[in-house]
This record gives C-alpha cells, structure tokens and sequence, in this order.
C-alpha cells in the first residue's frame, strides 16, 4: 500500500484500521513471473556530504530486475566532481569495483553551503554531467525518548525516539533524514523519509516551524528502541529536484494494494552531454548534514505522554 | 449566455412548430377528432407507481410505456379501444376505454401474479422491450433479481449486480465504482431520486450505499443516452427509491454479517374511504462490527470507532389528481478513528413536483441538493494541543431541472433545463506543530452547469421508430478565485510552473464553456421478434475527480473544469440485433452490441503528481485522449423456474497522452479484452431458491519493470522503454453461490415473512490478483562482495488479492 502522506498524517494507517474488518481475507503473495530485460544503462549512486573522511560514488550498470541487487560495476570511468570556482575532486576507484572515491587532505572537507556542484562522469566514450547545490541545514536541538507501547495492543514496550529541529525561516528547505540504529542505517523502503519545511509535502505552511511531529518521529523502527540502544539522526540539506526524486523513489518502492499509484520510472538528474546517446539512471547529490547521537538511558528519557 | 439564449429560442421554436404541426387550424378541426386517455399505474399490493409498463392498444397496435412515475398517456382518433396493460411479473389486465367523448383518466393498479406462477424476472419490464422499446445500450435490473444474487458478505448490492451486465468492468474487486464502456469511474452519473452521488461506495468499494431494501429500481444506461440526461459521458445509473407502501403499515429488515437492516414504509393521510394520499418510506442500515468488538477494546484502543451507516427516507403526497410531491433524502458515513479520526459520507436531499397540466402534458420538476465531504484529523481527542493536523474537503451543489413531456399522437416530446451551482471546497487545513498553528488549504471554487434540452420519440411507421434530441450546456467557471497561467514551454508530461495569477470578484466568469450535445437512436422492426438499433450521442461533462491510485480513494477530490482543465466530452456510435425467442415468444432475448467511443480531453497525471491541497494541481495534470470499442453478446432467459443471463463482451479501451508510454496509445488500467458474466437464478420449490454467478475476465494490464538498480542500497525497478501498462496480471474468475430459504408460514394468512439466505463468494477459493507489484523483499539477502560480507536486497514479484478465499456468510430477512 502505498504510504500516502498527507502534511504529516499517513493514511495508511486509517485505512489498514478500516480494513481490518475484511483485512484476514486480502493476501500478498510472491509469485514468479518472466519479465523481458530491457536495454542495459548507466546507474549512479552519488551523494555527497560536507563531513570529514573519504566521499564515494558508486557506478553500476543496470541489470534485469530479478537480477538487479548485485549489478555489474562501471567500470574505467573517469569521475570528477567540480564546484563552482572551478576547483576539482577526482574520484578514483581504489578497489576496481566501481566505487569512486575521494580521499581530502587532513582537515579538510568536501564542499561549502551556497555553492553548485558539477558531477562529470566519461564512460564508454559517452559525457554525463549532474548538478547540486550544498544548501543550509538546521542543527538537531536534541534527541529523546519516551516509553510507549510497540502498538495500541502490544503489552510490550519500546523507547520512542524524538528528535527536535526548526525549520530554517524565509524560503524553501528541504531536508533528507536518516537514522542509525547501533551503527545500522535504519534501510527499510520505509525509512526513506525527506521533508519539505519540516513537514511532509509542498502544501502545508509551516516555513520555519519545529519539524512537524510525525517528522519529529519518524526516526523510529518498527518495534522502537531498547534500553542502552544507540541512535544517530542526521538531516541533510537537498534540493528540490533531489527532494522529488525521493518521494518518487519511496512512492515507487512501497507501490502494492488497492491504492497504489501508475509505476513511474524515478527521475535522475543524470544528463548524457550527447541527447541522443543512451541515458543514466540515478541520483548525484550535495548535502550539508548535521546529526546528533544519543543513547537511550536515564538521562534522555522523558516521561511519556499519558 | 448568448448561446444559451439561443438555445432557449432553438427550443421554443421546435416545440412551437411541432404543436403547430399537432393542432391543425381550426376551422378544419372537427369536435372530438381525437381523444386522449391518461392516468397513474400502480402496484395494487403497495401503491408503488410502475415503471416501464407496457399500455398496448389492441385495436391498433399502438402503444406507450409509462415514465419514472408511473404515468402514461395515449392520443388515438375518436373510438372505443381495449387498452392492455401488461408488465413483467404482474397479471395482464385489458380495459375497454371510449373516446368518443372527452379525454379520460385511467389510473390502474396492477396485481402482482400469484406466487405459483410469479417468475423471477431478470431485467425487462415489458415483455418484449428488448425488441420493442426504442432503446439501446439499456440495462434494468428488477431488484427482486438483484436480491436473489449471490452476494459479498450476504450483502445485496446494486452496483456489485451491475458489475455483472455487459459493458461494465471495474479495475479490480474492491474497487469504487465501476467502468462502463471504457469510461472512467467519473464518468457514470450516479442518481438517486435524481440527486447525484459523489461517491456510491462504504468502506473504499466493498458496498455500495444503496439500500436494497429501499430501491425500487436501477437502471443502466450505457448508449443512446436521451436529450434529459447529461453531465456525464459514459452511462447514467438511474436508482429510482420506493415510494412507501400506500395500503398498509409494512416492518422488514434483516441482520447480515456487515449490516443491521430496518425499513419501515407507511401510508398517510388515508380519508374515509381507506385511500391514502400519500406515503413514506424510512430505511437504515449500520455496520455492527465495532459494536460487537467493543468489549474487546481497551486501553488505547477504547473509543475506537469503525462503522459506516445509510438513513434513505422519502415521503409523498398527492394534493389531487395534477399534484404529488415527493421529498427523499439519503444520508450516509463512514467513520474510523481512535485518536485519529476520518470519516466519509454523500447527503443527498431532492423535492420532486409532479405536475399533470393537461392529459398531454406532464411536468417532473426536481429541486436537490447534494454534498460529498470528508474530515481527517490527526487527533480526536485533542489531547496534545501543541500538534495536530486536520483537513475537511467537500463538494457541494444545488440544482433545479423541470422535465415536461409532452404526449403526442405519433411523438412524445421531452424538454426542459437544468442548472447546478458547484461549490468545490478542495481542502481547508489547519497544522501545528510545536503550539504553533497554520491555517492553510485551498480556496473555494464555484461553477453554474446549465442546460436546455428537448427531445422526441417518434414513430415513423409501424416498423420505424426513431429518438432524437439535443441538449445544449453552458458552463461557467465563476469568482470569487484566481486563475492561473502555466508555462507552455515545459516538455510533455514534466510539472508546470504558474507564471501569472488573475484574481477574480465574486460572479465573476473565469471561463466560459459551451457544448451542443446531439443525441439520436433509431429502431427498425424486421419482424414481430426481432429488431434492428442505431445510436449516437454527444455528451459534455464538466466534473473531474482528481484521482491517480489504481482505485479511487474517499479523499479524491472533485474538481471544475477551468481555463486549464477543459471539459471532457465524448462520442459514441452504438448498433445492435435485438431478438426474442422461446415459449410465448418472449422466454429468451438475446442482443448484440457493437459500439465505438471517442473521448477528448481525458485527465491524467504527471509522474508525482500532488494532487491534494495543491494549489497548482493544474500544472501537474496531463491532457489526453481515449479511444473504446467493443462486442457485446447477452442472451437472457426470462421464464420458467430456471431464469439468468450470460454476458460475453469483447473488449479494448486505450488511451493517448502526449509525455506517456512514448507518445503512443496505451491500455488503460481497466482495459480487459474479454469479460464473460453468467447469473442463473433456479427456483426448486416454494421454498427453496438457488443461484450462482460466474465471471471471468482477461488480467487487467500493469506497468512492469525490465530492469533495476541500486540507489543507496535500495533496490528500484526501472522500465527503459517508459512504456505504461506494458504487462498483463492473470485472468480473473469466480464463481458465487447462494440459497434462499423461505421460511414456513404458521398460517395462510400470516403477515410475517421471513427467509434464510446463505452465500459463499469465491466459492473455489481463488487468489484472484488484483495487482502484481515488485519491491524489495523485507528480508535482505548476505553475500560475499569482494571478500565482505554485505546485505543485498532481494528482488521480488508481488500477486495482491483482495479476496484471497472463499466468503460464507449467512443473512436473516424477515417482513411483517
């Protein structure tokens, strides 16, 4: 089903409730079906942040899709990343397995707020190029927990996770969120979660409020946390266009049920300098980040709300 | 307004000429050339005024069927003539009426047949109406039939039987609404008593929110649709209530798995005699789940509310024998929540004026009101003050439409108007976070639909029979609002920005619209059991709901046509072979259907495109055009102890919208090549009824992907042809059975009735899909990369079913 958010409400949750009535008779079931491949294309997973430490870039070619969770490198690609004032990263693939990477000097980090990036990738004798912009990033005030139930009907109990930013006032922010579970990003299709002002979509007013609640909560696993857990938050600053591409990449990857949506391919804003030479696939981004990490113990926890 | 203007003097022209070409001068008249016989015909069990009944002159072999209420009239030459009164289920009855003299008043009341010889009546009224009546592309289903149906969950429904007739698809079961003829589900005017319904379904599709116990008659147009209907353009379904019964005080209801029934009907103002003057009928129904499970609900849960309801209630009065009135209402929710809440429902209200002027002329004039809203609010309770979230959306309008019909010797001449204000209120939102709230949402927009309209049914020869009308409509998209402009130099498909606002007062026109609506069927008679029917129509609609999942969701919303959206319209060609057969000439009727439709202007979507609470939706909605042509072959049998039909249509439906599938024709989500329905209803004894359904259909067409890729270790399907609807999901097939049980009556004379009916749907179980999908599985997969070990996605085809099993169910239904 897909997970309609309307300005921090999900729905989906009101409508699995209304189906319990008839939900024990609905089913999802893997079946096997032969699908034609289709012509094999450049993938690019870049996304870059002003942290310390090495920036990667990973290219690969597209594969069927049955086959497509270890897909073949792109390899021999000469990668480059340029900033505005012409200065230049070359990303190098260490490994030969497709993963570019650049390694900063001591001290120093990639990218500054305000500035455009350029991605340039040659590859089979064809010209890609992207575009991004590192834009402004809240802090994350703080992180804390509360107790509640793991569901209105479990007897369990978990340690809700909260975290507290505002929203940058006078213009449009957009923000990518994630979450590290004891070191693991939280990786589930439903833990893509991005906001626009701090709340869900584009409609809502709420330029420079606290994150919305259901944002302020949306850090959390299924079945919360423990006791002594580790959890990190990281917001990144995006784009809009990289902003769009993730509403249709958490649209496109959670599409099932009565109310899914026509399958779309996910934008890119990969563009082959040659028009009429194949297209890329995938995502080049700049993030400004910031994060805060906390454990869940006497001193992060709040009395819960009831 | 100056060609609405014309219009009006187009329409008194036609009607001034074809009176002048009906009353002769005067000095060539002589007294009592002609005279006309009219009245009211009515159930003698209830006083239910009789739809469709067949008033047949012996003498002549002329003939006319009485209207939506029931009333008829004939204009013969001077004489005396025996009138037969014939309908379905119903004993014949033969009059002998003079003419020679004045115009006479003939009101009947028609016995329904004793229940030794009563047949389960499948579809026609008149015995030979799908021969003879003029109409095309036309599906009644009486409601006795709909009744003995298998049912989902026990639960008679109207809009799940009709699924069932040739024509009409759905997306997949569950789903609101229904398809017909490649139309979309915004396409079929829903009205009942003449008000429409915004959304016919309770529970996102599984029922439709029509009461059975309050439907007297459904009726599906899908061709040749006449001058009097429009603002649709794909089918009109016509849910007439029961007006109460008239005689007597009747209690009947019933308790289902989902529904708790009850109906009351009453006449009122009896005079001395008995007679009443009036009646009202009152029906209810509620889901009673959440009552059972509210033992069960504590702690967080307590409070929780899930139901949904339906109140129907309509009251008459005849003041004398020109006048009757009728005022129905139908109200209706859905309601979930615990902390959160969102409720759904349509309010409908109309006032009905029958108005008899003359033997020759009648006036139906309708004033209704009808509104569809929903509320979603993050927090009930308001327990936290500091963040929540709420939002309603609705439309509203308000309409009045006078109908005449003017009965003429060879002509019966309809004509009339309608206009309807639309206030669309899209969304009204108000958000908190952090004890800070924002007001926002949507401004409302208005809109006036008028149309004028005439109409005539004539019979050319005793063979040649022909309908023709027009209909023109206005539109007028209205201030207070802003309009925008979009970019025009964005590639097809992609979001277009505004680039300029223009703020409009109140009454101010935005944008106008204007569409002549030709509508013509004609009917040949090769012989006395077989007839030839052509058809064409022209329809306008200027109402699109906003909706791009797969089915259509209670916060869809419903939008006007603007300077950006334009209205839709569509053609349809229709011709068919019409043929009775069997004992008395009558117990089989088989058609076939041919038809052709052209669509313009058909709404669809970006990829991604917001479509609520989005002040600039009109930047993300795509225009486009549809093409649907198709066969389809009925053959019905009406008499004996086994009744039912089989439906067998051949379908395609395909749309184009420059920016999707390449610029090239693509199969719309609801396109299926063949689609066979079979319904056999067998009588055993007189106490004992059984019937199953059967349907099939070829898998509807999905987007599937040919390749992949990894973003961030997600796994996202990738189509490199862009190509839509590529793929097709498995073929779908069930079958339903059911039995009723008559129960035993202590006494000949005993009021109370009651039957057991039991149901199995799906009864062989199949996992029907409804989709197939592709994600990643939720399990990852570890491998060894290079000498690691890392976590991979796993790949996976998903069958979604709705109904995964079979579904026995158990009604009770009693009478008194």
């Amino acid at each position: 089903m897909k997970n309609i958010h309307i300005c921090g409400f999900s729905i989906v949750h009101v409508i699995l409730f209304g189906l319990l009535l008839l939900g024990l008779t609905s089913c999802e079931d893997p079946i096997d079906i032969n699908l034609k491949t289709g012509p094999v294309q450049l993938a690019v997973d870049g996304w870059l942040t002003d942290q310390p430490g090495p920036q990667t870039i990973r290219l690969m070619r597209t594969a069927g899709y049955f086959d497509a969770a270890q897909p073949p490198a792109a390899l021999g690609a000469t990668v480059i990343v340029a900033d505005e004032d012409s200065v230049i990263h070359e990303f190098i693939d260490l490994k030969g397995n497709g993963t570019y990477v650049w390694t900063p000097k001591n001290g120093e980090t990639f990218g500054k707020i305000g500035k455009k990036y350029l991605l340039g990738i040659r590859y089979e004798g064809q010209e890609y190029y992207a575009i991004s912009q590192m834009q402004p990033v809240p802090t994350v005030d703080s992180l804390v927990f509360r107790e509640e139930k793991l569901n209105p009907v479990s007897s369990e109990t978990g340690f809700l996770s909260e975290f507290y930013a505002t929203d940058l006032p006078g213009q449009a922010d957009y923000y990518w969120i994630r979450t590290y579970h004891n070191g693991k990003r939280l990786d589930g299709t439903n833990n893509i979660v991005v906001s626009y002002n701090g709340s869900f979509n584009g409609s809502a007013d709420t330029d420079g409020l606290l994150f919305i609640q259901p944002i302020r909560w949306s850090i959390n696993p299924e079945d919360l946390y423990q006791m002594n857990d580790s959890v990190r938050v990281e917001v990144l600053s995006i784009t809009p266009d990289a902003f769009y591409f993730f509403q249709q990449l958490s649209t496109q990857i959670n599409n099932g049920g009565l109310f899914a949506s026509p399958p779309a391919n996910v934008p890119t804003n990969i563009v082959n300098r040659n028009a009429s030479g194949p297209k890329a696939v995938g995502f080049f981004g700049v993030s400004a980040l910031s994060s805060r990490t906390a454990r869940v113990e006497p001193g992060t926890i709040r009395p819960s709300d009831d | 307004m100056k060609q609405l203007l014309q219009a009006c003097f187009l329409l008194l022209l036609i009607s001034t000429t074809l009176r002048a070409q009906e009353t002769p001068a005067p000095t060539a008249r002589r007294v009592n050339e002609q005279a006309t016989v009219s009245g009211y015909i009515k159930d003698a069990a209830n006083g239910e005024g009789l739809i469709g009944v067949s008033v047949f002159v012996k003498e002549t072999g002329a003939g006319i069927t009485t209207n939506s209420y029931g009333f008829y009239s004939l204009t013969l030459p001077a004489g005396t003539y025996n009138l037969v009164y014939t309908y379905v289920g119903f004993a014949r009855q033969t009059r002998t009426v003079d003419l020679t003299g004045e115009n006479v008043r003939l009101n009947i009341e028609l016995q329904e047949e004793g229940r030794e010889l009563q047949e389960v009546t499948v579809s026609t009224r008149r015995e030979d109406d799908n021969v003879k009546s003029m109409a095309m592309s036309v599906n009644t289903v009486e409601m006795k039939t709909i009744q003995k149906m298998p049912a989902l969950l026990g639960e008679v429904d109207v809009v799940r039987s009709i699924q069932l007739l040739p024509g009409v698809s759905t997306v997949g079961e569950g789903a609101t609404g229904f398809n017909v003829r490649g139309g979309n589900v915004d396409q079929n005017l829903v009205l009942l008593d003449e008000a429409p319904v915004y959304n016919s379904s309770h529970l996102f599709g599984f029922f439709s929110v029509f009461n059975p116990d309050a439907v007297k008659d459904v009726k599906l147009v899908k061709g040749g649709i006449p001058a009097l209907y429009g603002g649709r353009i794909s089918s009109i379904l016509d849910v007439r209530m029961k007006e109460g019964n008239s005689k007597r005080t009747t209690v009947s209801g019933g308790i289902g798995l989902i529904f708790s029934r009850l109906t009351i009907e009453q006449p009122l103002f009896k005079d001395k005699d008995g007679q009443a003057r009036g009646s009202f009928i009152i029906a209810g129904r509620r889901s009673y789940a959440d009552v059972l499970a509210k033992p069960f609900l504590t702690g967080d849960l307590k409070g929780s509310r899930f139901f949904f309801y339906d109140l129907t209630a309509k009251a008459n009065y005849r003041i004398n024998d020109k006048n009757t009135i009728y005022a129905s209402g139908y109200l209706g929710r859905d309601v979930f929540g615990a902390d959160f809440g969102f409720n759904w429902g349509n309010a409908t209200t109309s006032l009905r004026w029958n108005h008899v002027f003359s033997d020759k002329l009648f006036l139906n004039t309708t004033a209704f009101y009808s509104n569809y809203d929903y509320l979603l609010d993050s927090d009930l309770k308001r327990e936290n003050q500091k963040d929540f979230f709420n939002w309603k959306s609705s439309i509203i309008n308000y309409s009045v439409k006078p109908d005449f019909t003017l009965f003429l010797k060879n002509n019966t001449l309809t004509f009339g108007g309608q206009a309807i204000i639309y206030d669309f209120r899209p969304g009204e939102a108000n958000a908190a976070s952090g004890g800070e709230v924002r007001s926002f949402g949507l401004e409302s927009k208005y809109a006036l639909e008028s149309a004028l309209y005439i109409g005539n049914e004539q019979q050319l020869s005793r063979r040649v029979q022909l309908q023709y009308g027009l209909r023109y409509s206005l539109y007028n998209y209205l201030g207070p609002g802003e309009s925008y402009e979009f970019q025009t130099d964005v590639p097809a498909g992609k979001r277009r920005f505004p680039v300029s606002t223009t703020t409009y007062d109140r009454n101010e026109v935005i944008q106008t619209y204007g569409n002549w609506e030709p509508r013509f069927s004609a009917k040949y008679e090769l012989n006395e059991v077989s007839s030839l029917k052509v058809s064409y129509n022209r329809l306008a609609q200027y109402l699109h709901l906003v909706s791009n999942t797969t089915a259509s969701t209670p916060l869809d919303v419903w939008t006007p046509s603007t300077n950006n959206i334009k209205p839709q319209l569509a053609d349809q060609i229709a011709g068919g072979y019409f043929r009775n057969f069997g004992k008395t000439g009558t117990e089989f009727e088989a058609s076939v259907e041919l038809y052709y439709k052209w669509l313009q202007n058909q709404v669809d979507y970006i990829d991604g495109a917001e479509l609520l609470l989005n002040k600039y939706l009109e930047g993300d909605l795509l225009n486009g055009k549809g093409r649907a042509y198709g066969a389809e072959f009925y053959l019905k049998k009406n008499r004996g102890d086994l009744t039912g039909w089989i439906s067998y249509t051949l379908a395609k439906t395909e749309r184009f919208v420059d920016g999707i599938n390449n610029n090239r024709w693509f199969p719309t989500r609801f396109d299926k090549r063949h689609t066979l329905n079979a319904v056999a209803l067998y009588d055993l004894n007189k106490r004992w009824s059984f019937s199953a359904s059967f349907a099939f259909a070829t898998g509807t067409p999905g987007t599937f992907p040919t390749n992949g890729y990894l973003f961030q270790g997600y796994l996202i399907p990738h189509n490199a042809e862009s190509s839509r609807n590529n793929y097709r999901i498995p073929p779908y097939h069930r079958i339903d059975l059911s039995a009723t049980l008559q129960n035993r009556k202590k006494r000949p004379d005993q009021k109370w009735e009651s039957n057991w009916v039991f149901s199995v749907y799906n009864a062989y179980g199949r996992k029907n899909p409804f989709s197939v999908f592709f994600r990643q599985a939720e399990e990852k997969r570890t491998v060894m990369l290079n000498g690691e070990q890392v976590q991979i996605p796993v790949a996976e085809a998903v069958r979604y079913s709705v109904f995964a099993t079979l579904i026995p169910s158990a009604t009770y239904n009693f009478k008194f």
